[in-house]
């Protein structure tokens, strides 16, 4: 679903349209308005939960990932709570250990990807014109291929490697980041500060840098999160489809790849791992989503 | 000539061109990569011979806008070329009956999905803030997260193998049978389907709802005494589905991508495991013609949404007067 | 483009497959066990006298007629009704109905006349005459003549065609029609198994002027429709020399999912599917009207260290790698059990093989020592594996770098898509995994072990083992024959560079609604695809 942009409801108005009012603090602001929200709290209370999981899995693991705890799909026991894998190694193990690629890949990409995203953005919506003109039509050129799709289509000629594919969804993810950067920068480079800026006869990238990207942080971090939600999905889906993380890495899309033949057997070794990234995703677009809601200044309602 | 002619024929045009654009980007990516092509055809270690042979043989050493040039000749023929992995088979023939399979599959997940997403969305905006909406809207929030696979997973591990066996875990199309005599197969992918879609669609539709609810329009037929779901049926529903055609559109076109993980899922044998093959196989015609159909889905619905938006939007037609 | 294309597609093609293991696929050769009578009075002349035909008398009620659906692993749109290209199980289950060969094997691994009346080789097995049964009939009407034979071998020759490497010494001046029913193979040199490849599915009959496109074939079943990547029908050819199947239709069908065709079996959409999962052996063994068929084969996936190459070079690398494997354990979990334990020897069913030299078992203190003498005490491998391989490698490799921990070996799994694994660089990987099927020695270390062979995955060079070797194919004594390559085999299990770990079973399943299939031991899925000895009870 990563190529809908409409997620939240701060995607509903164009989010740009209210950046806040000062200057400075106004991302701060926007992260109290959010932590206000109860979706906000538990979805943050889901992330960490993960990545505390996914950063202490291995410590707290009964077993190493990689030995054998009894026959291939073998059913729960003491020894092994939620059974055994493809191979005979502890499934409640190698969840354990699983989460930390996916966290850490998702995050790279997404980093890279609102990397890219701002950099073409506040181009575009800086520079406005001819050179707006051109860089928001080649990146709609990248709009037409599902994500999904984009990082297939280069996956196949370079092969399925690591780095490609943190690099192919992040530089999927950058058009839309794009998207949203420029129409922020459109509205922020009307602002007087700006035109002071301008008068004073300031170098262009330096007030790109220090009169502009800090006054549109907000709508950046409801895309981070959003982002992120697509990035674990999107790596996760590739690691499924066997082009992702290899085995004998322990990793959560992997494992369904791995395990899925067995399902009817043994679920857990299936069920896990999809219901971890069902759970993450769901709490960081609930981030996403408590963030977007501060940042059009939707008015606090009942918790939910 | 009328000003909403040419404001089409201009979306027409800037539609066009966005394909001619897609192409260039499969074709660089594909051929003319700096990634030598016919190494990645040969494998690591080809022999210089080889290489050269293969380079001849595929254009490789003439300049690359020739290349592309011919290649884009015979797409417009509608000539892919030869499958590299099927030898002396055209690609358009493998795909046929494949393209028609993930047509299908889409086809009824939007018939499914979309007036399911009006409903739900136009309930919850007349019913805003109440416990159903409220509900929606959680269950919406959490559904727009889930990744295709695990909403896939979640379904077989429920209704084809562990808590209740009643549906086929995989959703193999027979070939030789009518595809309406195996509907039943189409069930759980189409659920998937639905439910990554639905969620993007109807909230977009509670939104305009309550904007076309609390127009002075409506409230005058409130006033007229005109009943609450007449209202909504006869003069707002209509109102509220013009802004949202983008996002259907949108979410016709996305069905043609999350086909890929759906249907590998499924072993849905369409387009989609196609692609998941052909990229496995480094099967670059195949693959070349998967990326700019997909595409080519997108960028048509889009200019459909566009132009119905255009045509439907009252706003925007006495603008150009 | 298109003209462009095809031909890469053409060069890419053959690239490919003249490089992939699938090549040496089943059906391949034969057994020394019946070489055994074949050459025993090769004083004079020899008659292959072996009854064909015969097997499986079932006391079931038969019933004739019915429609068989069977499921098998789905291929690609590469998929060919040539047999003289049939490299992948679809082309392996399809070729077995449209045609038939001179020779064959029978499930318990024996060679057996088939469209061969007899089968005769002169003294020193330089010159075989093949004389065809009587009354055979093609598909079309026509009857099969020694001019079809001819024409077979003689485009297997010329188009380099799969069956070609497993007939040594034949020229296409060699093959020569004696008269209508009768063709001399006059070799170059004494082949002693050359029976065998003509036993090779590669090698079966096509009619003069054959159209893989237009497949007319004299083997049990006719071509109706044949859609590649998904499925082919055939209908009974009640010419068969057998006599006509008892299914009047066949389909096979091609599925791409394992778990597609389980769930597919399961609920009898299909009577019969080939390579059931292991982890599904349970599952259907639970589930009522449903059998699991499980044959015993001679098929191996072994772990494959290049000689040549550092550090396998040094032979107490090799033979410390050889005991850092516990079998048992590879088997039970690579395998689920469904498996014997290998000997780091392959052609298991040769009447040569030495049985009784010491199973090798794991003993890591000891590879320990002679990893330390060889100065790699602590040694990092990259094993290099794929799916392409087989159900079962690449947790065979993930098993081997778990054990390898142990003797302080860190092996690096790299897993690589098949493209790649079996692209240029297959038989350069100094460390990786093969698949072979059942064959007996001599025919295994033509293809994959003699310097001449075109699979020597571990580049394995020993001239003492080489001598050993020439002189067995020269030699038509059993007994003596036999005792070269026991010598030969203990040699490979002292230096070779094949990790030959276990031999898998072949495991495939059919409804209780059907019966006539047995396990082959060949290990060609589903009772060797002998569907016209298939019937519905």
């Amino acid at each position: 679903m990563s190529e809908i942009p409409k997620v939240t409801d701060s995607n509903l108005v164009e989010p740009a349209s209210t950046p806040g009012s000062g200057r400075s603090s106004e991302w701060s602001e926007t992260l109290r308005n959010a932590w206000s929200f109860g979706r906000t709290k538990i979805g943050v209370a889901i992330f960490i939960a993960i990545v505390l999981l996914a950063l202490l899995g291995p410590v707290l693991a009964p077993h190493t990932p990689t030995e054998f705890v009894g026959a291939p799909y073998s059913r729960p026991s003491p020894n092994a709570l939620f059974g055994a894998d493809n191979l005979g190694r502890d499934v409640l193990t190698r969840v354990l250990w699983g989460g930390r690629t996916v966290l850490g890949l998702s995050i790279a990409a997404t980093i890279i990807g609102l990397g890219g995203g701002i950099v073409f953005g506040l181009i575009a919506g800086y520079a406005r014109r001819f050179v707006d003109e051109t860089v928001m039509r080649l990146l709609d050129v990248l709009l037409a291929f599902p994500q999904l799709v984009l990082v297939l289509l280069l996956i196949s000629v370079v092969g399925p490697k690591l780095w490609l594919i943190v690099l192919m969804v992040g530089l999927s993810h950058a058009p839309r980041v794009a998207r949203v950067t420029r129409a922020a920068a459109l509205e922020i480079s009307q602002r007087d500060f700006v035109k002071a800026a301008e008068a004073l006869g300031e170098s262009r990238v330096r007030i790109l840098a220090t009169e502009i990207l800090p006054n549109i942080t907000s709508p950046l971090l409801v895309e981070f999160g959003l982002r992120l939600t697509y990035s674990i999905g999107l790596i996760a889906a590739l690691s499924f489809l066997g082009f992702g993380l290899q085995p004998p890495a322990a990793d959560w899309g992997l494992m369904i790849n791995e395990n899925r033949v067995g399902v009817a057997v043994q679920p857990w070794a299936v069920a896990l791992p999809v219901l971890l990234i069902g759970i993450l995703t769901i709490g960081t677009n609930l981030i996403a989503d408590g963030m977007g809601r501060a940042l059009i200044g939707i008015e606090r309602r009942a918790d939910v | 000539m009328p000003p909403l002619l040419k404001l089409i024929l201009i979306r027409l045009g800037l539609g066009a061109l966005t394909l001619l654009l897609v192409s260039v980007v499969v074709f660089w990516a594909t051929q003319a990569l700096p990634t030598d092509t016919a190494q990645a055809i040969l494998g690591r270690e080809a022999t210089p011979e080889r290489l050269e042979k293969l380079r001849e043989k595929l254009g490789l050493n003439r300049p690359v806008y020739e290349q592309y040039a011919s290649w884009l000749a015979d797409v417009v023929r509608g000539d892919f070329g030869d499958s590299l992995v099927q030898q002396d088979t055209p690609v358009t023939k493998l795909l046929r009956t494949r393209v028609v399979n993930s047509a299908a599959l889409v086809f009824v997940a939007a018939l499914v999905s979309i007036p399911f997403s009006i409903l739900i969305g136009s309930l919850s905006a007349l019913w805003r803030d109440t416990k159903f909406d409220v509900t929606v809207s959680t269950g919406n929030l959490a559904l727009a997260a889930l990744p295709e696979f695990v909403v896939g997973i979640g379904l077989v591990l429920l209704f084809a193998t562990n808590v209740f066996r009643v549906m086929p875990a995989v959703s193999r199309i027979d070939p030789g049978l009518s595809l309406l005599n195996q509907l039943d197969l189409l069930i759980l992918p189409a659920a998937t389907l639905t439910l990554a879609v639905a969620p993007y669609v109807s909230r977009i539709l509670r939104a305009s709802m309550i904007e076309v609810l609390e127009s002075e329009y409506v409230m005058m037929a409130r006033l007229k005494g005109l009943k609450g779901p007449l209202v909504l049926w006869r003069h707002a529903l209509p109102n509220a589905i013009a802004p949202t055609l983008q996002v259907i559109a949108l979410n016709l076109a996305w069905l043609a991508g999350g086909i890929v993980v759906v249907e590998y899922l499924f072993a849905y044998p369409g387009i989609g495991q196609s692609l998941v093959d052909a990229v496995a196989n480094r099967d670059l015609p195949m693959i070349q013609a998967l990326c700019l159909l997909i595409a080519a889905v997108y960028v048509v619905l889009n200019l459909l949404a566009d132009i119905a938006t255009i045509l439907v939007s009252p706003r925007l037609r006495t603008g150009l007067r | 483009m298109s003209d462009e294309m095809k031909k890469i597609g053409e060069i890419v093609v053959r690239e490919r497959m003249s490089r992939r293991t699938f090549l040496r696929g089943v059906g391949a050769t034969g057994a020394s066990l019946a070489l055994g009578p074949l050459l025993a009075a090769c004083g004079g002349t020899t008659t292959t006298t072996a009854a064909a035909g015969e097997t499986t008398t079932t006391t079931a009620a038969a019933k004739t007629g019915g429609s068989l659906k069977v499921g098998i692993v789905g291929g690609s749109a590469k998929d060919t009704l040539d047999p003289g290209l049939s490299s992948f199980e679809p082309d392996n289950a399809f070729v077995t109905q449209l045609y038939d060969g001179l020779m064959g094997l029978s499930t318990d691994y024996q060679l057996e006349n088939r469209l061969a009346e007899e089968v005769t080789a002169n003294a020193d097995a330089s010159m075989w005459t093949a004389r065809l049964k009587s009354g055979l009939e093609w598909h079309d009407g026509k009857p099969v003549t020694a001019d079809d034979v001819v024409f077979t071998f003689q485009r297997v020759l010329s188009e380099e065609l799969l069956g070609a490497p497993g007939l040594p010494g034949l020229k296409p001046e060699g093959i020569v029609k004696v008269d209508d029913m009768t063709v001399e193979f006059r070799l170059d040199q004494p082949n002693a198994i050359f029976a065998e490849g003509l036993a090779m599915r590669y090698n079966m009959i096509v009619p003069v002027g054959f159209d893989a496109a237009k497949p007319v074939g004299c083997g049990p079943f006719k071509l109706v429709e044949f859609r590649p990547g998904e499925q082919c029908t055939f209908s009974a050819y009640d010419g068969f020399w057998r006599g006509a199947p008892k299914v009047t239709d066949l389909s096979i069908i091609e599925f791409a999912d394992e778990s597609a065709r389980v769930n597919a079996f399961l609920s009898d959409t299909v009577h019969a599917i080939s390579q059931v999962p292991r982890a599904q052996v349970a599952v259907i063994e639970a589930s009522p009207g449903h059998e699991v068929l499980r044959a015993t084969t001679g098929a191996w996936q072994p772990f494959t260290m290049r000689i040549d190459e550092k550090p396998f070079s040094d032979v107490r690398v090799r033979q410390a790698f050889r005991l850092i494997v516990d079998r048992q354990q590879m088997v039970d979990q690579a395998y689920a059990g469904f498996g014997w334990v290998g000997n780091d020897m392959y052609a298991p069913f040769d009447p040569g093989y030495p049985s009784d030299l010491p199973q090798r078992v794991q003993d890591i203190e000891q590879a320990k020592s002679l990893l330390k003498a060889a100065g790699y005490e602590s040694l990092a491998v990259e094993l290099v594996t794929s799916e392409a391989i087989g159900g079962g490698a690449v947790a065979a490799a993930q098993v081997f770098a778990e054990q390898a921990k142990a003797a302080g070996v860190t092996c690096t799994v790299n897993k690589v898509d098949s493209g790649v694994f079996y692209g240029d660089q297959y038989l350069s990987w100094v460390f990786a995994q093969d698949f072979w099927y059942t064959r007996n020695y001599l025919s295994q270390a033509a293809v994959g072990t003699l310097p001449t062979a075109q699979w020597n995955e571990t580049h394995w060079k020993d001239d003492e083992w080489q001598k050993l070797v020439e002189e067995a194919f020269r030699t038509g004594d059993d007994t003596k024959r036999n005792e070269l390559i026991r010598a030969a085999a203990t040699i490979e299990y002292e230096r070779g560079g094949l990790l030959i770990w276990s031999f898998n079973d072949q495991i495939d399943a059919h409804s209780g609604k059907i019966s006539g299939l047995v396990p082959d031991k060949s290990g060609i899925p589903v009772g060797g695809f002998r569907f016209h000895d298939a019937f519905f009870v």
